[in-house]
């Protein structure tokens, strides 16, 4: 260091502190306060038609929704919803069963054990899955499993199809969770004499199994309410499955019909199966935020 | 202590003629002979890059976790080389336990950590017990942690997380205990505290500590072994390499200039 360097240095042009405009500070300053109030402007213009669209429903819904509606069978324009809920969670949980098989194979073996270029390849297809419209997929599982399988129109059929829509999904969470477990925890526990395997039931797994079970709770969020996977699938039946080959209702299903069937009083029926498709959607999502705070508790620190 | 057996007469780790080959014939270790005695502590010391993170994890086959690595010569262990046909990598680490530069606890109970490594091999409740005790107390962390075993080990400091890795190392009564920069993510009080648990360890086990601080190897080894791209340049008594180096290049090390 020279001692030549104890000149002010050129920025400071004006000592006088509220006249600095240097370095373009004043725009910075207005463009932070500008961005500070679009970006809660932005989140009110997406809450607002969610908050708008759930108040309808409950509005159209609530006023004709009693203990019947959830125990009686569907009959022409009136009746009740017994046999769309139960076909929609028998359905959910065939799809999720099908989904978390396929899903979570995927994603532990993309994450864990495929090297680099695999799991590219893996994870292209993965996302390309993803992006398939659900029509399409509707239209596979129609060709697969109601024609060339042979299972008709049925719970098996939907279930299986929205399966396949729901896998990309949980296969997503579960290569994610357990790729970003730091690798100096698989270090660690390999370096205690673990063997690759207690590395991934005792370490890894309890690690990424709350963003798995994120992951599996929002693929049937997304799955609960889709229609066209069902569509050419399964039909609107009125009673609930009575086997895995029988056509089952879903909620979804009828919402469709029901709201293009110009009899009074359908409407209101696909107003109820919206209320309770709303209310199985938000308990889902409630479900995963529980799970990601009780998880970020315990992980607190991990992940630094 | 009770954890340890008998001593060996020999050395307990001897390294012949070991080269560790990265892909495109990159050498990061070049025939390396060094032996290891019961009861000591060595420090390996070098400038970064000059191997001694390689050096240690060859040491109980942690180097097969990177892929494209080659390795010639042989680390024998009691005698029996580690890299020998019939030996599973799993059990060498079980008796040569591993600590890294930062804490790598896991997500679990204080007492579940320390217990990690005798989980594995479905150790009884009452060994596991006695033998998270004892490793907790080797440690130096008994006294700190024993009112709160269940609760997380995350919440513990940075001190006390490593001084809890270096108990789980110890629960399953390793001979040798690897160190890689042990203290180089701690603050000057928990480095002091994880030193003060080497000087009492050394004078059970084999400690063989990789540090970029000479002033750390000054105060915890006897003996340190200087590597300098991939090669064992000198090895000697601490007091000797520190205050009479043979080479130049150890000189320029030691006072800073490599």
């Amino acid at each position: 260091m020279s001692g030549t360097a104890l000149a002010a240095p050129a920025l400071a042009a004006s000592d006088d502190l509220r006249r600095d405009r240097s370095g373009g500070v004043w725009r910075r300053t207005w463009f932070d306060r500008i961005v500070g109030w679009a970006l809660p402007l932005t989140v009110l213009v997406a809450v607002i038609p969610i908050l708008d669209l759930a108040y309808w429903i409950c509005v159209r819904a609530l006023p004709s929704f009693t203990l019947a509606t959830l125990t009686t069978n569907p009959s022409g324009a009136g009746g009740g919803l017994y046999a769309p809920l139960v076909g929609t969670l028998e359905i959910l949980l065939l799809a999720t069963t099908t989904a978390v098989a396929f899903g979570l194979i995927g994603g532990l073996v993309t994450a864990e054990y495929l090297d680099e270029a695999g799991a590219g390849v893996v994870r292209v297809t993965a996302n390309v899955m993803a992006g398939i419209p659900s029509i399409i997929v509707g239209l596979f599982g129609f060709l697969a499993f109601v024609l060339a399988f042979g299972w008709g129109a049925s719970l098996a059929a939907a279930g299986v199809t929205l399966g396949v829509f729901m896998t990309p999904y949980v296969f997503r969470a579960t290569d994610l969770a357990y790729a970003s477990i730091p690798p100096h925890i698989r270090e660690a526990a390999l370096g205690s004499g673990a063997r690759p395997i207690q590395y991934l039931l005792r370490v890894a797994t309890p690690i990424a199994l709350p963003q798995v079970l994120s992951g599996v709770f929002l693929a049937m969020a997304i799955g609960v309410g889709e229609t066209a996977p069902l569509y050419l699938t399964t039909s609107a039946a009125a009673i609930p499955p009575s086997g895995l080959f029988v056509p089952a209702g879903a909620l979804s299903l009828y919402i469709w019909e029901d709201f293009q069937n110009p009899l009074p009083g359908a409407v209101h029926i696909a107003f109820e199966a919206a209320f309770l498709l709303l209310v199985i959607v938000v308990g889902l999502n409630v479900l995963v935020r529980l799970i990601g705070q009780r998880a970020r508790r315990r992980l607190e620190g991990l992940f630094q | 202590m009770s954890g340890a057996a008998p001593v060996p007469s020999g050395p307990v780790v001897a390294v012949e003629k070991l080269s560790v080959t990265a892909r495109g014939n990159r050498k990061l270790l070049d025939g390396i002979d060094l032996d290891f005695a019961p009861r000591s502590l060595t420090a390996i010391v070098g400038p970064s890059g000059c191997g001694k993170t390689t050096f240690v994890r060859s040491l109980n086959r942690m180097t097969e976790l990177t892929p494209g690595l080659r390795i010639d010569g042989r680390v024998l262990y009691l005698g029996q080389n580690i890299y020998g046909r019939s030996v599973n990598p799993v059990v060498v680490r079980r008796r040569m336990g591993m600590v890294f530069q930062r804490p790598t606890v896991f997500p679990m109970s204080v007492f579940e950590n320390a217990a990690f490594g005798l989980r594995l091999v479905r150790a009884s409740e009452d060994e596991v017990d006695s033998a998270v005790t004892e490793a907790l107390q080797r440690a130096g962390l008994w006294e700190e942690v024993r009112a709160n075993l269940d609760g997380p080990a995350l919440a513990l400091s940075g001190g006390q997380q490593q001084r809890l890795c270096i108990a789980r190392a110890l629960a399953v009564r390793p001979r040798v205990l690897l160190l890689d920069e042990p203290t180089s993510a701690l603050d000057p009080a928990a480095t002091q505290r994880v030193e003060a648990t080497l000087q009492r360890l050394k004078e059970e086990i084999v400690l063989i500590l990789v540090t970029h601080n000479v002033a750390q190897a000054a105060r915890v080894s006897d003996r340190i072994a200087f590597l300098h791209s991939g090669r064992l340049v000198e090895v000697g008594a601490t007091g000797e390499i520190l205050e009479r180096p043979r080479e130049p290049l150890t000189m320029q090390f030691i006072t800073g200039r490599v």
